[in-house]
């Protein structure tokens, strides 16, 4: 690999190593000092927060992470967290990849036009359609978790059709022609022989939509806003919101930023390959 | 086959086609022909939908109300400084991992992660960061530098900017850097040894080799964040929730619904068709410009 040769690149000099290192390590703090700063003042009072931000806390107690568990619901609102997100990422996946595959195979008119269709929505940013959507759902009575599901589902496809399509037509047609011949209908053709060849872009596409999905605020927001089923991000959001007026209360906040963000950054450990993989496909082909 | 492709072709293609129609085309037409109208949320004021038109009101107003022209520029401001710091930083965190030999993936994980967390989230202890720790302990008076510029960054239009792309920066130029590190791994290094022997040194390789074989990346990056620049909006919320004249395009959209009484959707909407004729544009040029200036090698 070319960026392996190192003799052909420069500052690769002894010295030139030793200052990369040195460059690379400060930005590298530089990047983790939010994220330590977080760690140390969910374990501070108030009090303590504002006047020594920098330093290790007095007492290393557990009595703020478990007063912002329960201000923020934890338990609910990461059990809402994740039924959205994974079971509107699993939808995306059930639809996308079919209506991608199939649009690959047969060509005709009307394929072509549901192609461009989809990617002309990628133009479409949310703000486009959100008042009018928050309509057409509330008349629906579906301004709920269900509801919420559904929209994913429908802004995730886009992306998900493009990249599936882009990576079908490098699946040679024969394999299909084989699994007709023995016997399989369209379903087992699809699921059995030709799905499990796209595993990677699956895994891109669950990715991708999983990380916007997991963080995502204003879609949760317009629709779960005044109930009480609330994902994380909205519990955090009201948590700040709701006490402004005296000053934000940073002995909640501070906790209630990390057990929010630490199921993602443990998810983002364990599937690293996979995420540095899924994002450069996903912005190569997108 | 093609025949039978062609029998399947509807019911594969139908539940993407429903959901598409419902989430993203019906209330995309709506939302044209309301932001022509005096819609109000819930009614129309006037009577029916067809009596409260109220032709280009609406846009007219967008643009004489002030607080939207002040969020379209505020917003162009905002990308402009972003986007060239993005990609210079993603760009150099890209040329340094690819010159060194061991723990590129330790560096390249952590670079990464901040694009991980929710922009919400991260916005809050950023908010603190300006807040107090700027503020009052390393750019003041007393601090390790003193810097008036650094200090209530979040109570100032332009430091707010200014603290806006700080935090950007640092959530996604590790994102934007695995792009050009997959750019950068796709050049040849033969290219780099036929310019050495040709007595090149480290600068004129850099742009003569690295910089037009790294267009293609470049462009996907510089339109990347163009767009995500211009939707930004947790961040925006998150850091100064768009006081001291400081909202952005999404944000303004969402708050000028609160910003009169009774809230005027229609206002709000026609906001947002500009926004996403906005948007369009920068895709398309991008796609335009991508198709045009890519070097084949």
């Amino acid at each position: 690999m070319a960026r392996q040769d190192a003799s052909m690149k420069p500052g690769t000099g002894k010295a030139g190593q030793i200052i990369l290192y040195i460059v690379l390590t400060v930005l590298l703090l530089y990047t983790l000092t939010p994220l330590l700063f977080l760690l140390l003042n969910s374990f501070k009072s108030q009090a303590e927060i504002v006047r020594n931000p920098l330093a290790l806390p007095d007492e290393w107690t557990f009595q703020y992470l478990i007063n912002a568990f329960a201000s923020i619901h934890f338990p609910q609102a990461i059990g809402y967290t994740l039924l959205i997100t994974i079971i509107s990422v699993l939808l995306i996946v059930l639809v996308a990849s079919p209506c991608g595959w199939i649009i690959t195979r047969h060509k005709s008119g009307g394929s072509t036009f549901i192609y461009l269709m989809f990617v002309a929505a990628m133009l479409i940013p949310f703000q486009a359609v959100m008042y009018p959507l928050m309509n057409i759902m509330d008349a629906l009575h579906l301004k709920n978790i269900p509801g919420l599901i559904i929209m994913y589902a429908g802004f995730g496809l886009s992306m998900s059709i493009f990249l599936y399509s882009g990576f079908f037509k490098s699946v040679p047609r024969g394999i299909e022609e084989a699994a007709l011949i023995d016997g399989a209908n369209i379903f087992q053709m699809f699921f059995r022989v030709v799905f499990p060849l796209v595993k990677s872009t699956t895994v891109t596409v669950m990715i991708l939509n999983g990380m916007w999905i997991w963080n995502d605020y204003l879609l949760p927001f317009l629709t779960l806003g005044l109930s009480d089923q609330r994902t994380l991000v909205l519990e955090l959001y009201y948590a700040k919101m709701t006490s402004g007026q005296f000053g934000s209360p940073w002995e909640i906040i501070f906790p209630s930023v990390l057990i929010t963000v630490i199921p993602m950054i443990i998810i983002f450990l364990c599937l690293q390959k996979y995420f540095v993989k899924g994002v450069s496909e996903g912005a190569i082909k997108a | 086959m093609d025949k039978y492709f062609k029998r399947w072709f509807g019911i594969l293609v139908l539940p993407a086609v429903l959901l598409f129609v419902l989430v993203i085309a019906l209330p995309f037409f709506t939302g044209i022909v309301y932001s022509f109208t005096s819609w109000r949320g819930t009614y129309f004021a006037g009577g029916t939908l067809f009596q409260s038109f109220v032709g280009f009101d609406n846009y007219i107003k967008a643009f004489t109300t002030g607080t939207f022209t002040r969020s379209l520029w505020y917003t162009v401001a905002y990308t402009v400084v972003a986007v060239i710091a993005i990609n210079l930083v993603a760009l150099a965190f890209a040329l340094m991992l690819g010159s060194i030999h061991r723990g590129v993936g330790m560096y390249r994980t952590v670079f990464f992660m901040p694009n991980m967390l929710g922009g919400l989230a991260m916005g809050y202890v950023w908010q603190f960061i300006f807040q107090v720790v700027y503020t009052d302990l390393i750019f003041s008076p007393d601090g390790l530098l003193h810097l008036e510029f650094m200090r209530y960054m979040t109570q100032d239009p332009v430091k707010a900017l200014f603290a806006l792309v700080i935090m950007t920066t640092w959530q996604s130029a590790g994102y934007m850097m695995l792009i050009y590190i997959g750019g950068l791994n796709s050049i040849p290094s033969d290219l780099y040894e036929a310019a050495a022997i040709d007595g090149a040194g480290p600068v004129r390789r850099f742009f003569k080799v690295t910089l037009p074989l790294l267009m293609s990346s470049i462009t996907v990056v510089l339109f990347l964040t163009l767009a995500n620049s211009f939707k930004l909006l947790d961040q925006n919320l998150a850091l100064t929730n768009g006081d001291f004249d400081t909202r952005m395009l999404a944000l303004q959209i969402l708050r000028t619904t609160r910003d009169t009484q009774p809230p005027n959707y229609g206002v709000a909407q026609a906001q947002a068709v500009i926004f996403f004729l906005i948007v369009a544009a920068i895709s398309l040029i991008q796609v335009y410009v991508t198709r045009s200036r890519e070097v084949e090698f």
